[in-house]
């Protein structure tokens, strides 16, 4: 209840829902239906055919640790689709590319929010009860995990010494055989494992209000993104249906919605510490 | 914001969540006038827990020199800075501010220490609070010259700050002793835990990516028995047992007889506002105003007591502090008998017996046999 208040103070403070959106954002964003596969690469030609939107970033205010100095102000997003899978390009400027989390060191990221059943009357922050949200979150650290290797100790720290692990033997490869002790004793267990060692930057997450996202099970949606010039680009792709899993109401032809937030890893940003998109921007869904 | 009212402060304080009491309270003591830096509880600490990769840096359990030394480097000046100086006590009341009256936008009022400042985990060791003359010698208490160790593991808080920082509700308290978990599945590396904890125990895995800290050796004490640090510390300063709130105190339970009933042990920085249930009993060679500081204002009260209980005035006391290091189980109860102290078990049940006053022999200063002066050595 005090949420909801804190909530609604903020948006009456946004001038209402969408207050401070252009007037291209309130229209939303058009997704266009190829009957091709789609393209994982930021930089494929593919994107000529979609239109871009702009869309103005805040910082997180809603509940704490709040952003109050947001290092991303805005964002571009495109959409494709075709039968089976959708994908997103959002852009943005940055100043620093942040593809580390360590030891107060953070990642950029961005995620994009989707509503399960297609109503924007679902909170778009984190959802809630019994309306639940589908979070799709590229980071550049996860990212940096596939492409440059895992980001262990000697990575990390390449001047490093350590006497010795009791648990391991050199040359401490990554552990395979978690009934070992040192396998456990390694990174935390096999599901913490899991969590580092996706074979995608992209982790779909669901949630049904603040500090509720939870991991799911079937990890399908794929990313790639690429920093130059001061400017990330990042694809974000998934199946409109994915199986054994539970999935939004989406797919051609229906219109549904969507929200996005980014993360400036070198700004300290994590978590709520963010910037955000406040309130849901429709997402046309072109038909075949 | 619902409160909490914390025992230690005897005021309350602002808590994100109702506070709910566990069924018993995770609670050490340790004596400060016994600890030698000797590290063996470190080591056994970082060996059994935290020998893995991303954790090479972590020590769950550290010991460090006051006044200059701290893990991470400066933790208790930052704290300083951060209740500023505003922290006062009035009549064994605290009225200043803690880490829990956040600024607008945080849940905590905290700060993050970088990783320059874990790399020093023995700075300022063995250094004294300021230079000493050739031929000083010390005969007074306290001392005008001093230093002294302080053991740290997680204070397992009443009003964890951790706990209230973590925007992803992965940290808890355990119901059954109070012992402060990080759920490894839950936690996803914000670090707000690291940022919160004004003791600094709660520390990033940069491999697992997670946050990690102190588990109060929970499957220790799930099987009656002491934590790592405890049962390997070789200067028998630590104590390890369950604490009572002080209109519950029992007399028999030694760590309620030492904090609550003696009032000997105190708990470190508790204007932090957390109720941290970790306690210590001061260095009696250390002077008053540090260690107010660092202890609240029972430290004067504190001290009487220890060197009453060193002149023979305080038998329960002295027995008491026999049991540490006596015994691996964890001690619910204690007793006097004769010249004896007894640790006992949940049940009742005799653990250990130890005497006040081990077997000892006096032998003149000179062997008029050979006539030669003996040396002090054994």
């Amino acid at each position: 209840m005090k949420k909801s208040v804190i909530l609604l103070a903020t948006l009456l403070a946004l001038g209402g829902p969408g207050g401070m959106a252009s007037a291209e954002v309130k229209k939303g964003l058009t997704s266009v239906h190829l009957e091709t596969g789609l393209p994982l690469h930021p930089g494929d030609e593919a994107w000529e055919q979609a239109p871009i939107l702009d869309t103005d970033l805040l910082g997180q205010l809603v509940t704490p640790p709040t952003n109050t100095n947001p290092s991303v102000t805005s964002a571009q997003v495109q959409s494709l689709h075709n039968e089976d899978e959708i994908a997103f390009l959002v852009s943005w400027e940055d100043a620093t590319e942040d593809r580390y989390h360590g030891i107060d060191q953070f990642s950029d990221a961005v995620a994009l929010e989707v509503p399960y059943q297609r109503s924007d009357l679902v909170p778009f922050t984190m959802g809630g009860p019994g309306q639940r949200v589908l979070i799709l979150h590229w980071a550049a650290f996860r990212q940096e995990n596939i492409e440059g290797g895992y980001y262990d100790t000697p990575k990390a720290y390449p001047n490093y010494s350590y006497d010795w692990y009791p648990h391991a033997k050199p040359p401490y490869a990554y552990p395979q055989d978690w009934k070992s002790p040192y396998a456990l004793s390694y990174i935390g267990g096999e599901k913490v494992l899991r969590k580092n060692s996706l074979k995608t930057p992209v982790r779909e997450v669901v949630a049904e209000g603040f500090g509720t996202s939870t991991w799911k099970d079937i990890q399908g949606a794929e990313g790639k993104g690429i920093y130059r010039d001061g400017r990330w680009q990042v694809v974000i792709k998934r199946r409109f249906l994915e199986q054994s899993t539970s999935n939004p109401d989406w797919g051609p032809g229906k219109d549904s919605f969507f929200t996005l937030a980014i993360w400036d890893g070198g700004a300290g940003e994590r978590g709520s510490r963010k910037s955000l998109k406040y309130g849901w921007i429709p997402l046309h869904m072109e038909e075949p | 914001m619902p409160k909490a009212y914390n025992w230690q402060l005897k005021s309350d304080v602002p808590y994100p969540y109702e506070v709910n009491r566990p069924e018993r309270q995770f609670a050490m003591v340790m004596d400060l006038n016994k600890c030698i830096a000797c590290q063996t509880c470190t080591v056994s600490c970082k060996t059994t827990w935290t020998p893995g990769r991303g954790q090479e840096y972590m020590l769950w359990n550290n010991v460090e020199t006051k006044p200059f030394g701290g893990y991470p480097m400066g933790w208790d000046l930052h704290l300083m800075e951060l209740l500023g100086e505003e922290q006062r006590w009035r009549g064994g009341r605290y009225e200043g501010p803690t880490v829990l009256d956040a600024p607008r936008g945080e849940r905590v009022r905290g700060w993050s220490p970088g990783e320059r400042d874990w790399e020093s985990p023995n700075i300022g060791e063995d250094e004294v609070n300021e230079a000493v003359d050739v031929g000083t010698v010390l005969k007074t208490l306290p001392a005008p010259v001093w230093m002294f160790y302080l053991p740290r593991i997680c204070n397992h808080c009443s009003q964890p700050a951790c706990l209230a920082a973590c925007p992803r509700q992965a940290i808890y308290k355990r119901p059954e002793d109070g012992i402060v978990l990080i759920d490894p599945e839950r936690c996803e590396g914000y670090q707000e835990c690291v940022r919160a904890c004004p003791y600094k125990k709660s520390m990033f895995n940069f491999v697992a990516r997670l946050s990690q800290k102190c588990i109060g050796c929970f499957p220790n004490g799930e099987r009656g028995e002491q934590p790592q640090c405890v049962k390997t510390c070789i200067g028998k300063i630590r104590l390890q047992g369950y604490l009572n709130r002080p209109e519950r105190s029992r007399s028999d339970n030694p760590i309620d007889f030492l904090v609550h009933e003696k009032k000997v042990a105190l708990p470190l920085f508790p204007q932090t506002g957390l109720e941290p249930n970790i306690y210590y009993i001061p260095p009696i060679n250390v002077e008053i105003p540090f260690l107010e500081q660092m202890f609240g204002p029972g430290v004067e009260a504190a001290v009487q007591s220890y060197e009453a209980m060193r002149e023979g005035k305080e038998p329960e006391l002295l027995g008491l502090l026999h049991l540490f290091g006596g015994t691996s189980g964890i001690p619910h109860s204690f007793a006097l008998e004769g010249d004896e102290v007894l640790g006992l078990d949940q049940e009742g049940k005799e653990m250990i017996r130890v005497p006040l006053l081990e077997p000892f022999q006096m032998r003149p200063h000179k062997d008029e046999q050979f006539g030669v002066v003996r040396q002090d050595i054994p």
